[in-house]
């Protein structure tokens, strides 16, 4: 790091450029204020962009910037600037209030002094031992020469993709739409995976069959719920504006008099209890301790993949005690004696399965379904996450919470809701998928087919699948040793043309087991050992983006700096790519092929806005609906931190009007307009993760930690991270820790059929003996290596929560363990 | 000063004075925070701000630096006299200080940062660690000098 100022910072002055900006990490979509303005200038103590008298101690909850919420910047005319991005006190999610992941956004600019350094700053072809720094045109001439050669010999499916589908950094309705125009709807291929999964697929098929979108309530909402059940998440880390803002006023009492404002007249109105099902004591059950009192607080410690058998046990229990909502069950939803029968669970049978006591399975029930005191029905806030998503079997996990949340009516009423917590913000716009694309249950696993040695031509696209997908390390040899013939046979034509080069590489892809990579994100990683040709891309402030938050809210997060060297939106990037296949199409007269190619001519990313999300509605696959045609930028730009909640009701004095909750009219997603319960069996340990655990001695789940962002590209840079977590721990029981010897801050090694990663030693007893829990999302350090191959057969979505291995310890490091702390995270 | 969100029940349960019992930890390496060693700092005056025999015996010492509004805590550890600002630096609240494991924990929005480890936060939503007042010991004297890092709500550690 360069030479920096500890204890001081510029002050933005009056008059200063001041954009509106939506974090781009989690989900929540917190606002922020970004201030611009010239180095050389500033303001002073009294007079400042700010509005406060900085002359004096600011009071808690009182505007301040912290030095990592500053940044300096040069834009491309060469121009610097001083950049402040605090958190907005009037955007009704955050109400001025920074997680550490959006509170360090500043600290994520390119500056070519600061850890952000190394972005990708102009595009790059292999040739000679090494990536080199080239133009846009010669980068993409060579793309699309091999990708028309593979197209026009082999067909459109021996090219895949593995994208980001996505609306938080980087992603946005523009780029989304980008990539889904040229994969889908021009390139046209069915071999695509997501960006954290083999295929491409949802993760909530089944909410989505029961008639039930997954974002269907308001975080207000979640303020006015009588009960929080929470299966399969740690918000205080993974979505953590919502629940220190929203649930915490809930769980303290601070929304009492808003419930008695909302709910029914005589209703009782008290303060929140909240329910979670957690395997481990994480910090979102501590800290909700302290916030609502330890009888306001219910932990179901379930033993691993048992989920299904809780939830059946719930819905079983409910029923014989007569507290389900029949007029609505009667009304409003199908099949619920069937579902009833299929998914009968005793309580004994469920306390035996799930290891959770009978009497808490019961006062559970009696939370989420047993009338007040005033003989009204408890109003349920029901959030699932990954714990659920990608666990050991994703349709049923899904299906038999949606299943007790209709039970309870917990859906499209005031202080309801059965949702999704959800990851990064949405912003999907894409055309359908092409023709001929599988059913889910029939979808390409992608990633294992690549592995496998399938495809001739691979693009990884704003994702990291060695981080983020099954098998990470088989992944990672097979594309080492695919890419290594591919990057022979340009090392044999050096000083070619394109054409010339174009057809080596095809020659190595087709007849010598070679994959020609191509490879689009804003920092180097392993990719960029494997890659043939590298985009260099922009992210959030470099562009203008628009997505959605979890309770729906869109915003425009505007373009406040230039990205690095000639990087630019990914669909634009997109865009290129399809530009020169129309014109190689041209050339050769082929005006079927040119004809997919064109509907690309966009100079910004706006104009990939309007030809998406604002141009398309309802005639493609876009969150935004069929009203999505009425946002602009200009009216988005007017709503400010505060957006509009999708879908869009109307334009109305030129403001954007939204819509706080789904489903308030009963009529649910189904055919029939009924909300649909499901059958739902307890699923079987996969075979091959029972093998594991027959094998190996510890039970390993994984998670996300507090600081650490996806596959930790921006956040592995910030000194936050840097200096808390160089690589990824493993939390252990002290009692397992010390019968195998095993130490704070020992590198230890995880072992098993499928692979082998490396970790720091965390001795917590927020694990159970036999369980280890491992940090997820490290490239220096991928618990996905020991992950299994298994996927759900109906949706074939991996069960990345659930893998055994063996540990054993490797020595000390003592970098490592001298610069962390192992105090308690709870 | 005075917090928002107050606990629904009591937070601590370790009342101010109570001495230190955890065993010290194994001896720290010196070089282990690298980022202090190349910026620029302002002048600060030098004042004593306590007593070296009376935070052994207390544990903690309460003191503010480098002015009456900006609240700073001195704690006993590995040995030797570190001391911090006690402003979150997430949103200002005032931190405890749990000397059960020497930590200092926001009441707030449950920030912890390790007085062991120079003010790294050990989990919680605040951007950086906490600033550090450079302190030295002359006989009984704790004399504070200076302050690695920015005091929650000041755009300069020395207002006006």
């Amino acid at each position: 790091m360069g030479f920096s100022v500890n204890d001081r910072l510029p002050v933005p002055p009056v008059g200063c450029e001041e954009k509106n900006i939506t974090c781009e990490f989690c989900i929540v979509g917190c606002g922020y204020k970004a201030y611009k303005w010239p180095v050389g200038t500033q303001g002073n103590a009294k007079k400042n962009a700010l509005g406060v008298d900085l002359s004096v101690q600011q009071p808690t909850y009182g505007t301040w910037a912290s030095p990592q919420m500053f940044n300096t910047v040069t834009d491309r005319d060469g121009s610097k600037h001083n950049i402040m991005v605090i958190p907005d006190a009037k955007c009704v999610v955050n109400e001025g209030q920074n997680s550490a992941r959006g509170g360090n956004m500043a600290s994520t600019l390119f500056t070519a002094s600061s850890p952000t350094r190394d972005r990708l700053k102009d595009p790059m072809v292999y040739g000679g031992g090494s990536l080199n720094r080239t133009t846009w045109n010669e980068s993409m001439d060579l793309t699309a020469r091999v990708l028309k050669k593979i197209m026009d010999n082999d067909g459109e499916d021996q090219v895949a993709v593995k994208m980001f589908d996505h609306g938080g950094g980087g992603g946005g309705f523009e780029n989304t739409w980008g990539t889904g125009k040229l994969f889908f709807s021009a390139i046209q291929t069915r071999s695509a995976a997501i960006h954290n999964r083999p295929a491409y697929n949802s993760e909530v098929y089944a909410t989505r069959e029961m008639g039930i979108g997954e974002l269907n309530t308001s975080y207000y909402d979640t303020e006015l719920a009588d009960t929080i059940f929470v299966i399969g998440a740690n918000p205080y880390e993974t979505q953590t504006n919502l629940y220190l803002m929203h649930w915490a006023k809930n769980l303290q009492g601070s929304t009492i008099d808003a419930k008695k404002k909302e709910y029914e007249r005589g209703e009782t109105a008290k303060a929140g209890r909240i329910i979670f099902v957690d395997q481990r004591v994480t910090p979102s059950i501590v800290n909700a301790i302290e916030l609502a009192g330890k009888e306001n607080v219910l932990h179901l410690r379930i033993k691993p993949g048992t989920d299904v058998t809780l939830m059946n046990a719930l819905l079983t229990y409910i029923r014989e005690k007569d507290w389900d909502d029949s007029s609505f069950i009667k009304h409003h939803t199908q099949d619920y004696e069937k579902t009833l029968k299929a998914n009968k669970t005793s309580l004994s049978h469920a306390e035996k399965v799930t290891g959770i006591k009978k009497a808490d399975i019961i006062k559970a029930a009696e939370w989420i379904a047993k009338k007040k005191e005033s003989g009204h029905r408890p109003r349920n806030a029901i959030y699932y996450e990954k714990g659920i998503i990608w666990g050991i079997k994703n349709y049923e996990n899904v299906s038999s919470i949606v299943n007790v949340a209709i039970q309870t009516h917990s859906v499209g009423r005031v202080g309801t809701g059965v949702c999704r917590l959800g990851g990064h913000q949405e912003g999907y716009c894409r055309p359908p998928t092409p023709k001929g694309m599988p059913d889910r249950k029939h979808l390409k696993v992608i990633d294992k087919l690549a592995a496998e040695g399938n495809y001739l031509a691979f693009f990884t696209w704003g994702c990291n699948p060695f981080v983020d997908s099954i098998m990470g390390q088989q992944l990672k040899t097979s594309f080492t040793r695919r890419s290594e013939i591919v990057r022979k046979a340009i090392d044999r034509n050096l000083g070619a043309d394109n054409a010339t080069l174009a057809d080596a590489i095809y020659r190595a892809c087709k007849y010598d087991g070679g994959l020609f990579i191509i490879d689009a994100d804003i920092y180097p990683t392993f990719k960029s050992d494997v890659a043939h040709v590298q985009f260099p891309a922009v992210t959030t402030m470099e562009m203008n983006l628009t997505s959605m938050s979890g309770e729906r809210r869109m915003r425009l997060s505007e373009k406040v700096v230039d990205g690095p060297g000639t990087a630019k939106p990914d669909c634009l990037i997109a865009a290129d790519i399809a530009n020169h296949l129309k014109s190689l199409y041209k050339k050769d007269k082929n005006w079927t092929m040119a004809k997919r190619f064109e509907g690309f001519n966009w100079r910004s990313e706006e104009d990939s806005f309007k030809d998406g999300f604002a141009g398309q509605g309802a005639k493609m696959d876009s969150q935004g609906g069929p009203t999505g045609v009425l946002a602009t930028y200009d009216l988005l730009r007017k709503a400010g931190n505060n957006g509009v909640q999708l879908p869009i009701k109307e334009v109305k004095n030129g403001k954007l009007i939204g819509t706080r909750m789904l489903y308030t009219d009963n009529k649910f997603g189904t055919k029939s307009g009924k909300a649909m319960f499901k059958p739902s069996a307890q699923p079987s340990m996969p075979a091959q993760v029972q093998r594991q655990i027959d094998k190996y001695e510890f039970f390993v789940t994984s998670g996300r930690l507090n600081e650490v962002w996806q596959s930790n590209f921006h956040t592995s840079r910030l000194p936050l991270v840097k200096e808390r977590w160089p690589i990824a721990p493993v939390e252990m029981n002290p009692e397992d820790a010390r019968k195998k010897g095993i130490k704070h801050g020992d590198l230890v090694m995880l072992y098993n059929d499928y692979g082998s990663v490396r970790a720091v030693a965390y001795v917590a007893t927020t694990v159970r003996k036999g369980e280890l829990f491992m940090a997820f999302g490290f490239p220096n350090s991928p618990v996905n290596n020991i992950v299994t191959d298994f996927v759900d057969p109906d949706t074939k979505i991996p069960y990345y929560k659930g893998t055994a291995a063996s540990i054993k310890r490797i020595g000390r490091v003592e970098d490592i363990a001298n610069g962390m702390s192992f105090k308690d995270r709870i | 000063m005075e917090t928002k969100q107050n606990s629904r029940r009591g937070f601590f349960k370790i009342a101010a004075g109570v001495a230190a019992t955890a065993a010290a930890a194994p001896a720290l390496l010196a070089s282990e925070k690298s980022q202090t060693t190349n910026g620029a700092y302002l002048e600060y005056a030098k004042r004593k701000v306590g007593s070296l025999a009376a935070l052994k015996s207390s544990g903690t010492l309460d003191f503010s630096y480098p002015d009456a509004d900006s609240p700073c805590q001195a704690v006993y550890v590995n040995g030797e006299v570190k001391a911090y600002s006690i402003l979150c630096t997430h949103k200002g609240c005032p931190l405890m200080y749990n000397a059960s494991n020497n930590t200092f924990v926001c009441p707030c929005h449950f920030s912890k940062f390790d007085a062991q480890k120079d003010g790294q936060m050990i989990i919680g939503q605040a951007t950086t660690e906490l600033p550090q007042v450079f302190v030295k010991v002359e006989g009984d004297s704790i004399i504070a000098y200076g302050i690695d890092g920015l005091v929650f709500g000041r755009e300069s550690n020395k207002l006006g």
